[in-house]
């Protein structure tokens, strides 16, 4: 427990740094947004409007009490308005959220049904055909871009077949293509990890002490070997939950797929700041709850940090 | 025979570097043979099929796809390499020092690395992008933030571990200086495993570079780059499908062959990238 | 009444005979050391008898007779249902013979669940019973993870393993090895107890003659993938006849040439 009241305080700190830093780099950055903004409504603007609205956004006061103000608005929840649309960003950010979540689980079941059997075969049946196969599955899996394989599926299940639609979102049909991408690109990792993790705990002492207890080889390989591969697989994997979120991006560009992925690309293409800094703080406590979690369930798996306290490295 | 099991055993090993190394200069140096500019536009031969004039056809503007793939190898792979160069320079010095001296600073400084590395590389490019705006030198930049904690990370561990040593300590009690000591005992180690994770990781900053120009964060219209090809013609996929199809096996050639050969080369020296 | 035999057993790596044409015999209720230094192939006999040879060493020829069965060539099912209830092990290295993130109680319970069908209560019993039998406080370490005790009761703990489902055979592959010396001479004597108890033959294995003297019945020396002495204690450690096992006996330092320092002595430097 205080191990993770320790990560939480830290996380907070790392909240604060990461807030000033977004901040300054976003007041940094080349463009003036005022302008940005009001010519987004395409009427002739004068003067007196840009300075209106820059007092109206506290553009002319010193920078640190800026920040104060932003950092204000942010423990209330109010993370401002988007440029263009003009509605609050929290909001947007929420009503696109599940759709990424949506996305993400689902390509995770692909990502699992995917990596775990080949992996655990490739591992079983090490130097036969089946662990040939799976190994350049790996290769070829890891080289090739997300999106282009996207482009193929499109290509082939939307446009040449026409039995599944290639973009946008609604029905669960919408959602096979995307998940299907982007859980087959992210597998390929995942099959080597638990081949190779698999192979060293089947190596082990005291899997051979085991086996001299007479104890069968598929208890063996569940209760011995197995569990202990999830360490590193499940360390991993949550940072692939990071990199799986972070994938999305690609794919629901690449689908007009309406996540949080979409909106902030838009928005960086758009120059929309407000969106743009809404996104990267909501996916920085994001993954570092994520991260937190993974931890936890890390020390669940391993009895001996757990016990000990001794810290992984 | 046994000259030929030789050379076999020496090209099995060898071969998947060896081609990686002649790729990469092929890449570099191709721009220099393009048939055609491949910037030049000429709307009398859009969208033509490849044909002996035009080897893999022409895009939507009618310039020269294949013109078009030599000049990106360039910017996309060069642009990779570019990065690992600034990655290595400033990570892996970096990483030395604070493997060496050790203490606090070592403490705090990978405190802050691990923060870092905490986020998914793609997050923290399409973050620094965003901040900073699209483009290719945005992208380098994000791209080199995005790797440089591991190599950091490589360099401390790797002195680290050598650090330890009694031969280091044999050396500091026959009165090697620090400087001779890190030169030549530390950065032999270093230059080794760094070699071996930057050859694992090119694949990936490939990918990454291709990514985020295809979503239009990266190169900018009208630059040859691969992703950004593949974003430009994608309204004329079904019409041209080798639009799609060549500049996505450029990219997935290249990535197979830098992870081949990091591949073999992890394999030999037995580093944990 | 033999309850081993091993004849003529030949076991070969990638084409290599590591051990050639080994002959011994352990009779029930037996302590029989084998004794040889490292490499000279008495672990590998000691696999190829449970069928627990690597993958790429294989029995090319010979026979393993254990209780008038021809055991040789048994499949791994058949060998699971052997090892554990009728031959268990006892390994060098502690730290491996269990799981390390499972708890020892729970390894114990899974074990007589492989080889035997009672109820959980029985099955308790039995584990308790066997810990209470090497010395260990048996509720606590019953409920402890492996990396909670210490080399010496983790050593004992793999012993009541071994010995739960009461086998016939007990083969010890360098028990003590990787013990010091006191705790050696526990874990020997707990071993040599449990035998009196349950009436098992014990296999010893090991490179160090003093672990061998104090309780073997007989004792085979091995070099080089073959067995150059078999005899009783007495005839082989005092009337040796291969010229190994004199250098291998000179080699053991004894109580009488190295006399060890008395307290008065320490105190004097």
């Amino acid at each position: 427990m205080i191990h993770i009241a320790k990560r939480l305080i830290e996380f907070m700190l790392f909240l604060l740094l990461l807030s000033f830093i977004s901040f300054i780099f976003i007041k940094l950055a080349p463009g003036d947004p005022v302008k940005q903004m009001l010519h987004v409504d395409e009427v002739s603007v004068t003067k007196e409007q840009i300075e209106a609205l820059r007092d109206e956004l506290k553009f002319n006061e010193p920078l640190y009490i800026q920040y104060w103000y932003w950092l204000k608005r942010f423990f209330e929840f109010d993370l401002g308005h988007s440029y263009i649309t003009k509605q609050p960003v929290l909001s947007e950010l929420l009503s696109r959220f599940p759709a990424t979540i949506t996305l993400t689980c689902a390509s995770l079941i692909v990502m699992i049904l995917i990596s775990v059997p080949l992996g655990t075969l490739s591992a079983l049946y090490k130097n036969k055909w089946v662990d040939h196969m799976s190994r350049l599955f790996a290769l070829v899996g890891s080289s090739i871009p997300s999106f282009w394989l996207g482009l193929l599926f499109i290509e082939l299940f939307a446009v040449k077949l026409g039995i599944l639609p290639s973009m946008g979102k609604g029905t669960a049909k919408h959602i096979i293509l995307p998940s299907l991408t982007l859980g087959i690109a992210m597998s390929a990792v995942y099959v080597r990890l638990l081949r190779s993790s698999l192979l060293e705990g089947l190596n082990e002492d005291y899997v051979k002490a085991a086996r001299a207890r007479g104890i069968s080889e598929k208890r063996i390989f569940l209760f011995h070997v197995f569990r202990r591969s999830l360490i590193p697989v499940i360390t991993i994997f949550g940072m692939s939950l990071g990199s799986l979120i972070s994938g999305t991006v690609v794919i629901e560009v690449l689908f007009a797929y309406p996540g949080i992925g979409k909106m902030v690309v838009d928005a960086i293409i758009r120059r929309d700041y407000p969106v743009i800094q809404g996104y990267v703080l909501f996916i920085t406590i994001l993954i570092v709850m994520i991260n937190i979690f993974v931890d936890i369930c890390y020390r669940y798996l391993n009895p001996e940090i757990r016990l000990k306290g001794v810290e992984r490295r | 025979m046994k000259i030929i099991k030789q050379m076999y055993w020496m090209c099995s090993r060898q071969l998947p570097f060896i081609l990686f190394l002649a790729y990469l200069l092929a890449i570099v140096t191709a721009p220099l043979f393009t048939p055609h500019d491949p910037l030049e536009i000429n709307m009398n031969e859009r969208l033509l099929e490849p044909s002996v004039e035009h080897l893999f056809g022409t895009d939507h503007l009618g310039r020269d796809l294949f013109s078009r793939i030599l000049a990106g190898g360039q910017v996309t792979v060069g642009t990779g390499l570019l990065v690992l160069i600034i990655v290595l320079l400033s990570g892996v010095p970096l990483g030395m020092m604070s493997g060496f001296i050790g203490g606090r600073f070592d403490r705090y400084f990978m405190r802050i690395i691990d923060s870092f590395m905490a986020f998914p590389d793609f997050i923290i490019a399409i973050v620094l992008s965003g901040i900073l705006g699209p483009g290719m030198l945005n992208l380098i930049f994000a791209i080199v933030v995005t790797k440089w904690g591991s190599y950091v990370r490589l360099a401390r561990s790797t002195v680290l571990s050598e650090k330890e040593k009694d031969y280091v300590l044999m050396a500091v009690v026959n009165g090697l200086s620090t400087f001779k000591l890190i030169r030549k005992h530390l950065l032999p180690h270093v230059v080794g495993n760094v070699f071996v994770l930057a050859t694992l990781d090119f694949g990936k900053i490939i990918l990454l570079i291709a990514s985020l120009s295809y979503i239009g964060l990266g190169a900018q219209p009208p630059t040859p780059e691969w992703g950004a090809m593949l974003n430009e013609s994608t309204p004329y996929f079904h019409s041209s499908p080798y639009l799609m199809v060549i500049p996505g096996i450029a990219i997935m050639s290249t990535v197979l062959i830098s992870n081949l050969a990091g591949d073999v080369l992890r394999d030999r020296f037995d580093v944990k990238g | 009444m033999s309850l081993l035999t091993v004849h003529q057993l030949y076991i070969y790596f990638r084409n290599k005979p590591i051990v050639k044409n080994i002959d011994f015999t352990v009779r029930h209720g037996e302590w029989f050391s084998l004794i040889g230094e490292s490499g000279s192939g008495k672990s590998i006999t000691a696999s190829a008898i449970g069928g627990l040879l690597p993958k790429e060493m294989l029995i090319a020829a010979g026979h393993i007779l254990f209780d008038y069965k021809d055991i040789t060539h048994l499949s791994n099912k058949e060998f699971q249902k052997i090892r554990g209830k009728e031959i268990s092990y006892v390994f060098q290295d502690y730290q491996s013979s269990f799981t390390p993130f499972i708890k020892i109680g729970k390894q114990l319970d899974e074990m007589i669940q492989a080889h035997c069908s009672l109820t959980k209560k029985e099955r308790r019993e039995i584990a308790f019973q066997a810990l209470e039998d090497v010395q260990l406080p048996a509720k606590r370490v019953y409920d402890s993870y492996p990396f909670q005790l210490s080399g010496g009761q983790l050593q004992r703990a793999s012993i009541a393993m071994a010995i739960m489902l009461k086998p016939k055979l007990l083969i010890a592959d360098e028990p003590t090895t990787a013990l010091d010396s006191i705790t050696a001479a526990h874990v020997l004597e707990v071993i040599a107890n449990i035998k009196e108890k349950i009436n098992c033959a014990i296999l010893f294995i090991t490179h160090d003659l003093r672990m061998a003297r104090k309780y073997s019945n007989t004792i085979a020396v091995m070099k080089q993938g073959k067995i150059v002495e078999v005899g009783t204690k007495e005839s082989v450690i005092y009337h040796p006849s291969h010229p190994y096992t004199k250098r291998l006996l000179s080699a053991v330092p004894t109580i009488k040439r190295i006399t060890s320092p008395t307290k008065r002595d320490l105190i004097l430097q």
